[in-house]
């Protein structure tokens, strides 16, 4: 019997961090968000928009084009939201 | 055994009538006098707490127990020391109190001229002006307990002390080695000749029963130099005739229980459990097992863990506060860099000083919560002191670590730097230097899992505009 270790699967040696989650947003009709659900949680009433900042950068290869808020949620947690104006979608994110 | 008498030492042991006695039969107590003048003796220092009800643990202890009891311990030690008092009119004053001095205990002279435990100062010396007041000397008192447990320890290592002058020592077992009951209680006592003067350990007072509250009763009913001794089938008719107020409760309850005219334990075992407890709560559940023999409390060997001591010695006796804060700062941390200390938080402190002109004070303190940080120690010792200062100029302090935290072999990752642990202090890491410990950490995983599950974060692009482009995880294997 071969005493070796079974190979393992090699680690990434680079780990991202601060990746964006996709959430999904309620938008009432100005496009302000109302209601957001993060991944597997319900959905919380956004109480207010604390902050409102617009990125739009690296258009010489693939263009980011976010607009970024910072909500205060009904159960009172501060959630950094973005919404990307290339493809439509709403993301969560640790600023 | 010796045969000395009850008034040896010229301190009042025994007022007057007491209880008969003897070895086997013991017979009805036909009046019960507190053996004191302080006729709180049940409730004397740490004298409830010998009752509590022990953590659960498993059958340690010893069911049969030995009481030994010292009638003001404390000022028979005085005592020994200065004999030229032995038959004056004394007092020693309460330890801990710097404005409203008060009487601890007295001598039988000073009791007879109406000086009473408890009095101000100004009462007693007013109702005795001969009257000799002794500052407390607590170091003093807490050597003589020790040196008496060190000795008690050859023979039984079941020990669990009850406050001062009064200890209980487990016997399940030693009949093999020392024969009957009364040479079991006879070699006890013989073996405190060697701490204590003769005229002290004639004045001790043993009682021998099952579980410590017989004991301490048959204690209390004997008379110096003669034992008690209760077995299983005298217990609960001996019990019966005790009064209520030998009951470890609190003394209200002692005082509601005497108004309603129940004055004796077996007065009290006749009435159902329900109703005392409806009355009294959990107090009147334990009166009620007492009563009745139901509850025997075994004696737990007692462990104190060894203390850290330091001390510091002054050229010029100190009484400025701030040079006592500066040096009591000094001396907690020299306590805690103490390898003794290594690994364990601290969670009982006292201070203490050795004062001009002799005597002691001490302030003693449990802490909040477990810690190793100099001012979360030294601050409740501080206020300690602010509300009973040393009541004379201090010649040396003293700090002893008396509790501590359980002991824990884990270090911290990145706050010790060196190997032998001693520095408390963090570390800022260079660039590229590895604490040992995160080392060996790392080697232990790597050796579980095939690979390092460490990351350590590293700048990417810090002023990127997007957050995820600011920093990476990059795996770490030194």
């Amino acid at each position: 019997m071969s005493s070796e270790r079974p190979e393992r699967h090699e680690r990434p040696r680079l780990k991202p961090l601060g990746q964006p989650v996709v959430v999904t947003v309620r938008t009432d009709e100005h496009g302000a968000p109302t209601h957001v659900r993060l991944p597997g949680k319900t959905a919380r009433r956004v109480e207010t928009v604390r902050e409102r900042w617009r990125i739009d950068d690296e258009w010489w290869r693939e263009a980011v084009s976010r607009e970024y808020l910072a909500v205060v949620l009904d159960d009172g947690r501060v959630l950094t939201l973005y919404h990307d104006l290339s493809e439509g979608l709403w993301y969560a994110q640790k600023d | 055994m010796s045969k000395a008498s009850p008034r040896a030492h010229g301190v009042p042991t025994h007022r007057g009538r007491g209880w008969v006695h003897s070895s086997h039969e013991p017979s009805a107590p036909t009046t019960w006098t507190p053996t004191t003048p302080d006729s709180s003796w049940v409730s004397g220092p740490g004298a409830a707490a010998a009752f509590l009800p022990a953590a659960p643990r498993a059958t340690t202890g010893s069911r049969q127990a030995l009481c030994l009891w010292l009638p003001t311990f404390e000022l028979r030690l005085e005592l020994v020391r200065s004999p030229e008092l032995d038959s004056t009119s004394v007092a020693l004053l309460a330890p801990g109190e710097s404005t409203r001095r008060t009487i601890w205990q007295v001598s039988e002279r000073a009791y007879d001229a109406g000086v009473r435990p408890g009095q101000l100062v100004s009462q007693a010396v007013s109702l005795c002006t001969s009257l000799t007041l002794l500052e407390p000397d607590p170091a003093h008192y807490d050597a003589a307990v020790d040196t008496m447990l060190e000795v008690l320890g050859d023979i039984t290592p079941i020990l669990e002390p009850a406050g001062h002058g009064r200890v209980f020592l487990g016997m399940d077992g030693l009949g093999r080695l020392f024969g009957s009951p009364h040479r079991q209680v006879d070699r006890v006592l013989r073996s405190l000749f060697r701490v204590f003067p003769a005229p002290l350990v004639a004045a001790t007072r043993a009682g021998w029963a099952p579980g410590k509250f017989g004991a301490w009763v048959a204690a209390a009913s004997a008379q110096p130099g003669e034992p008690v001794l209760l077995f299983e089938q005298n217990l609960i008719r001996f019990l019966a005739r005790c009064p209520v107020s030998t009951l470890p409760v609190d003394p209200l309850v002692v005082e509601r229980l005497e108004r309603l005219d129940i004055r004796t334990l077996g007065a009290l075992a006749r009435f159902p459990e329900p109703s005392l407890v409806a009355q009294f709560g959990e107090d009147g559940r334990n009166a009620l097992a007492w009563s009745t023999g139901r509850r025997i409390d075994p004696v737990r060997p007692w462990h104190r863990p060894r203390p850290i001591r330091v001390s510091l010695e002054f050229a010029m006796p100190v009484g400025l506060t701030e040079t006592l804060h500066g040096a009591l700062d000094r001396l907690v941390e020299r306590a805690l860099s103490r390898p003794a200390r290594r690994g364990r938080s601290v969670t009982g402190v006292r201070l203490g000083a050795h004062l001009e002109g002799g005597g002691s004070w001490f302030v003693e303190t449990v802490l909040r919560e477990p810690t190793s940080v100099r001012e979360r120690i030294a601050a409740p010792l501080r206020a300690k002191m602010a509300i009973a200062p040393p009541p004379k100029a201090v010649v040396t302090l003293l700090l002893e670590l008396t509790h501590f935290g359980a002991p824990s072999a884990q270090t911290g990752l990145f706050d010790r730097k060196d190997e032998s642990g001693r520095e408390a202090g963090g570390h800022e890491l260079a660039q590229g230097d590895v604490p040992p410990s995160l080392r060996d950490a790392v080697k232990e995983l790597k050796l579980r899992l095939g690979d390092s599950p460490l990351y350590r974060v590293v700048e990417i692009d810090p002023w990127s505009r997007i957050p995820e482009r600011r920093h990476a995880l990059l795996s770490f294997d030194p």
